[in-house]
């Protein structure tokens, strides 16, 4: 293909170009806002569906026939908070994400800025070696990790998940803490030097105010992360200690599995999850890449 | 030389600092991940059945390991995951991309649609797993419903039939992670210069022309990540498979996670799935140096 240079001659062309390219432009963005519709309707549906369900009785789910139209119960959202134990699922999700969550960031946010600022020696090395412990999958932790526990008598205790879960929350703190370090402006620091605040009052009063939105945001992540991990809260749980996805699935296996009430636990166990990843929505991206897309 | 004497200051205390202030946190790095893994390395030297108390540990040397390589359901575990990764992930990316670059077009929506798009991949897979359940059951599940409406009387047992198990847990996969190939595609889209689309528009390309030669080579850094992790995740399974078939039926569901986790779980022979641990952290290793070359050269993770 020839490339155009613009000259006396395109003229008429160039004018009369627009009204074709601007009709196709169209149908091509209808097209688009199809794909767009449809894809949204496989995403939802199967969501909506359970959402539905949450709000029948046993028999309005149980008929071979779809009905939209049935009268609304709220008899499964009771039995949620009332028979199931749900709420124990619930406190205990709670502890061991926050738990993991002030634990990482305790630890996570001081070596990140180690890594991003300080000149501390092997910068690169340990940064490799942060991204080595996100690639190791729960499954090859977690026999050694119940073992070990089992020795320290921990199983079964919030330690325990808090600790596994810090696993894999800690090096994504330290890989999104530093992204958001490395990107403040160092003569913030440096006038902190000058004024003779030392290293530690840079860190300190300067670096770490600055970065409370990214501190939020991966708060966020590893709420999310530890609410939904289920491999280590199945093995390293006791009775006491299960966690929403261990109590749901303790369910879904049963054979007669109570199809209302499991589906306004799903229901319940989603809603503050989304509400969380909505505010998070603008670091989703850099946090399950591990920082590799800043999104 | 006030300001020299200074830096050097800094420098210093900026060393002592950082020893300080990394102290703690790779030590406890180092409890909850690496000293796992060591120990893991040296049972799986061992032949360690939990439920016998009373007989003790005998070191076997690397006997787990030789096992590990003659055993079927290793073979048949480690084939089953293979097709999940390349099933999946292969249409995730596809998926993905028509979807990313459907909404790169959009002008109106575009936010709405990302944060609805969103849902299935920050659900918890266990709940993932009970919301297909329902899809997927045979009598009240809105696919046979749907299925029924068509002619395809009676119902189909998709979780329970050995030929569709494995393929119906895909589906779930697909459900859930292409979203996050759709959110990090349209990133990399986004990042594309407008002045390579406009000078190729004044070229005269067509659309897919601009696909073809600037949007795809724009996007290439992020679509090796995006097969990085998703190999990765699904490789590890887990979540869905144990929630929704067990490794079912017949061993037709059964991957090299579920199989770890049986084996000392159920069968409680301790020593064989510190084996296989290990098994799983070499392969994935393997995988992800592979992945990581070609995007170093790409300067992501740098």
């Amino acid at each position: 293909m020839t490339s155009h240079t613009l000259n006396a001659h395109d003229v008429p062309e160039v004018s009369a170009r627009p009204v074709t390219q601007k009709k196709r432009r169209d149908a091509w963005v209808i097209g688009c806002y199809v794909v767009i519709g449809v894809f949204l309707v496989w995403v939802l549906v199967p969501v909506l569906t359970v959402l539905v369900n949450s709000f029948k009785t046993p028999s309005a789910i149980f008929t071979s026939t779809p009905q939209l139209a049935f009268a609304p119960t709220l008899a499964n959202y009771a039995k949620v908070f009332g028979g199931l134990d749900f709420t124990h699922f619930l406190l205990n999700s709670l502890i061991v994400g926050l738990g993991s969550t002030a634990l990482s960031l305790f630890l996570g946010v001081p070596f990140a800025y180690s890594l991003a600022r300080l000149p501390v020696p092997g910068r690169e090395w340990w940064a490799r070696l942060i991204l080595f412990s996100r690639m190791v999958p729960a499954v090859a932790l977690v026999v050694p990790m119940f073992v070990i526990f089992q020795q320290l008598h921990l199983t079964g205790s919030y330690l325990a998940l808090i600790l596994a879960h810090t696993s894999f929350n800690l090096p994504i703190v330290i890989w999104m803490m530093r992204s958001f370090f490395e990107e403040l402006p160092p003569e913030l620091e440096e006038a902190a030097m000058v004024d003779g605040a030392g290293r530690f009052g840079a860190f300190w009063r300067i670096a770490l105010p600055l970065t409370t939105p990214g501190m939020a945001a991966t708060a966020v992540l590893c709420i999310i992360f530890s609410w939904n991990e289920f491999l280590f809260a199945l093995v390293l749980s006791g009775q006491d200690t299960q966690t929403v996805p261990v109590g749901v699935s303790s369910f879904i296996g049963s054979v007669s599995i109570d199809w209302g009430g499991s589906s306004a636990a799903a229901i319940v166990a989603i809603i503050p999850i989304f509400i969380l990843g909505l505010g998070a929505q603008r670091f989703l991206v850099r946090g399950l890449t591990f920082g590799g897309v800043k999104g | 030389m006030s300001t020299t004497y200074a830096r050097k200051t800094w420098d210093r205390e900026g060393r002592r600092l950082g020893r300080g202030l990394m102290a703690l946190p790779a030590l406890i790095l180092a409890l909850v991940v690496f000293a796992p893994l060591v120990y893991s390395i040296v049972l799986a030297l061992y032949n360690w059945q939990i439920t016998q108390i009373n007989q003790g540990k005998p070191f076997v040397g690397l006997q787990n390991f030789a096992k590990l390589f003659t055993d079927p359901k290793v073979l048949s575990a480690v084939g089953n995951t293979l097709l999940y990764v390349v099933g999946s992930v292969g249409v995730e990316l596809v998926l993905g991309f028509i979807i990313a670059a459907a909404l790169f077009e959009l002008t109106k929506g575009r936010k709405l649609a990302n944060s609805l798009i969103l849902l299935p991949m920050i659900i918890a897979p266990v709940i993932t797993a009970l919301i297909w359940r329902y899809m997927f059951d045979p009598q009240f599940g809105l696919i046979s419903q749907v299925l029924s409406f068509f002619g395809v009387k009676g119902g189909v047992d998709f979780l329970g039939s050995s030929q569709l198990a494995l393929s119906s847990l895909m589906i779930v996969d697909i459900w859930q992670w292409t979203p996050f190939v759709i959110l990090i595609l349209h990133a990399g889209m986004l990042g594309i210069s407008e002045e390579q689309f406009e000078a190729a528009r004044i070229d005269g390309a067509g659309r897919v022309r601009i696909l073809r030669s600037i949007v795809i080579p724009g996007i290439a850094p992020q679509i090796l990540l995006v097969l990085l992790f998703r190999t990765m995740d699904t490789y590890r399974i887990f979540d869905t498979v144990y929630v929704l078939t067990r490794g079912g039926p017949g061993g037709a569901t059964e991957t090299i996670g579920l199989y770890t986790y049986q084996t000392g779980f159920s069968f409680f022979n301790m020593g064989y799935a510190m084996a296989l641990s290990v098994f799983i952290l070499v392969t994935i290793a393997i995988i992800s140096t592979f992945y990581l070359r070609l995007l170093r050269r790409r300067s992501v993770f740098a």
